[in-house]
């Protein structure tokens, strides 16, 4: 199905392969049962066009430096920029120095059976970011994802219709930070939680504002198990399918890693506050508009020191916090 | 392989519309979206960027002088603006914080080649970050932007003490309101 589609043509012609091609020592099949694993990570940057940074969509491979793009994405970039390769500029003179790789897109919808699926959704996903971006549209679009894992828990998912995993579709493919967040149960628990007690933070800042703990569970006691700073409730990381992605990439994705700026926590915290109030988590009525946050850090109880937005966490922990246990932070802020 | 026999009315019918290439926005959003989720995914001490508000299209980029250089420890500010042609045409850049270079001009405006000509789609603001980066530690004094930079660039001492004045100054305008 792949090797000659058009009928009559010889291999060379059909294929146009370049003379390392021709030359080169074929590569055995694997005809056993050997099975090779291959991390989700590193098929998704094999898998992935480097235009778009999305899955090859009618895969073009550059006939001599070898290079592969979407058909769309190669042909406008040869249009509209030098005519050279956008990976490792060789000159590309035109269309003529592509040939389409038809065996290519059959890996790839071998793979990700359910590709079709997983673009829809994107793309409804991509809609609704696009047509506002602002807070509102980012709460809505926490909240589909909410109900998507709910949804998604009563049914195995990443299945194939022939019953194969299918890793990363979704997780390392995926690359719809915060639109398409879905929120683990235990998140938006611990969440509420904490949010129970926020009232007394609302009112003055200098009493003892609710702990936003550093621990999961929101217990700002937690031993000193993680020394770097980390701000957890709520501890929905930026992606959350990513069990299959590879662990690094959780950890660096959590949203309290030292290269935030507490400015970034604050939205997020904004954010995160506005939707549990919506779906009416909160105890106590907040203020409709959550703007004008403040971060503390107490580096002894009793103190507050408000944190400037520009400040990393890791500058934070520096300066205020020095201690090997997890850094403890607080909020509040003004009604306007 | 002879390039020039290439038939050129393939190239000619193919780009008819001379004008700026028509992407559609979602694919625009979602290559920034891509770009914002590696970034974020990734944080790195030396440069970093998010979009500024609530505009996909303009971000705010922060990239630390290099270290061993004039430049340690120093910060700058940029402003990246896409246009709706990303990523086949490059993000305009700027310096917010006023720089001192040799290829950045008064209005923070860059000289270098890849925001222009030698731009490339395969680029993002990552790897833009980064190259600026370098050209502070490496400026290209043969064409510059700010002659006064570039004469002073091979006396490293004088360069750094100009450069440390200019530095305190705007940060000490810029401290009152944001821009």
């Amino acid at each position: 199905m792949t090797t000659t589609d058009n009928s009559g043509s010889t291999v060379n012609k059909q294929w146009e392969l370049s003379l390392y091609e021709l030359h080169r020592t074929p590569q055995e099949a694997i005809t056993d049962h050997t099975e090779i694993a291959v991390s989700p990570r590193s098929l998704h940057s094999e898998l992935m066009c480097p235009i778009c940074l999305d899955m090859l969509k009618n895969t073009m491979t550059t006939k001599e430096c070898l290079h592969r793009f979407c058909q769309d994405c190669i042909i406008t970039a040869l249009r509209s920029g030098n005519k050279e390769c956008p990976t490792c500029r060789k000159k590309l003179v035109s269309k003529r120095s592509l040939r389409p790789d038809p065996n290519f897109d059959t890996l790839i919808s071998k793979i990700y059976p359910s590709r079709d699926e997983y673009e829809q959704h994107q793309e409804r996903v991509m809609a609704r970011l696009n047509r506002n971006h602002n807070h509102a549209s980012l709460v809505s679009s926490i909240e589909e994802g909410i109900k998507l894992q709910s949804q998604n828990r009563q049914k195995p998912r990443h299945k194939g219709p022939g019953g194969e995993e299918l890793p990363g579709l979704g997780a390392g493919m995926n690359s719809l930070a915060i639109s398409n967040t879905p929120i683990s149960t235990s998140a938006q628990h611990s969440t509420a939680q904490v949010l129970s007690s926020v009232p007394a933070a609302a009112v003055s800042p200098s009493s003892p504002p609710p702990s936003e703990g550093v621990s999961p569970s929101g217990a700002p006691t937690a031993g000193p198990k993680v020394k770097r700073p980390r701000v957890a409730p709520p501890p929905a990381p930026l992606t959350s399918e990513n069990e299959s992605a590879g662990g690094s990439s959780v950890e660096g994705g959590t949203l309290g890693d030292e290269g935030d700026a507490v400015d970034h926590l604050s939205k997020y915290l904004a954010m995160r506050l506005t939707l549990a109030n919506r779906n009416g988590e909160l105890e106590a009525e907040l203020p409709s508009s959550l703007h004008n946050f403040t971060i503390y850090v107490a580096p002894t109880p009793d103190t507050y020191v408000a944190l400037s937005g520009s400040y990393t966490l890791e500058q934070v922990n520096e300066k205020f916090w020095r201690v090997n246990k997890p850094m403890e932070m607080f909020y509040s802020w003004k009604k306007s | 392989m002879s390039q020039n026999v290439a038939p050129q009315s393939t190239v000619s019918k193919n780009s008819t519309n001379q004008g700026p290439p028509f992407v559609d926005s979602n694919t625009v959003s979602k290559r920034l979206q891509g770009e914002l989720m590696r970034l974020m995914m990734n944080p790195n001490k030396e440069v970093s960027a998010f979009p500024e508000g609530d505009n996909l299209f303009k971000w705010i980029a922060t990239i630390q002088g290099p270290k061993e250089t004039v430049y340690e420890s120093l910060t700058y500010k940029l402003s990246l603006t896409f246009p709706s042609g990303y990523p086949y045409s490059p993000p305009t850049v700027k310096f917010i914080t006023e720089c001192f270079h040799p290829n950045v001009d008064l209005r923070g405006n860059i000289c270098l080649d890849i925001l222009a000509g030698r731009w490339s789609p395969l680029m993002d603001v990552h790897a833009l970050l980064i190259s600026l980066q370098s050209l502070l530690a490496e400026p290209n004094v043969s064409s510059p932007l700010n002659s006064e930079a570039a004469q002073l660039w091979p006396n490293q001492v004088a360069y750094k003490k100009q450069l440390l004045a200019l530095y305190d100054k705007a940060n000490r305008e810029d401290k009152p309101d944001t821009k």
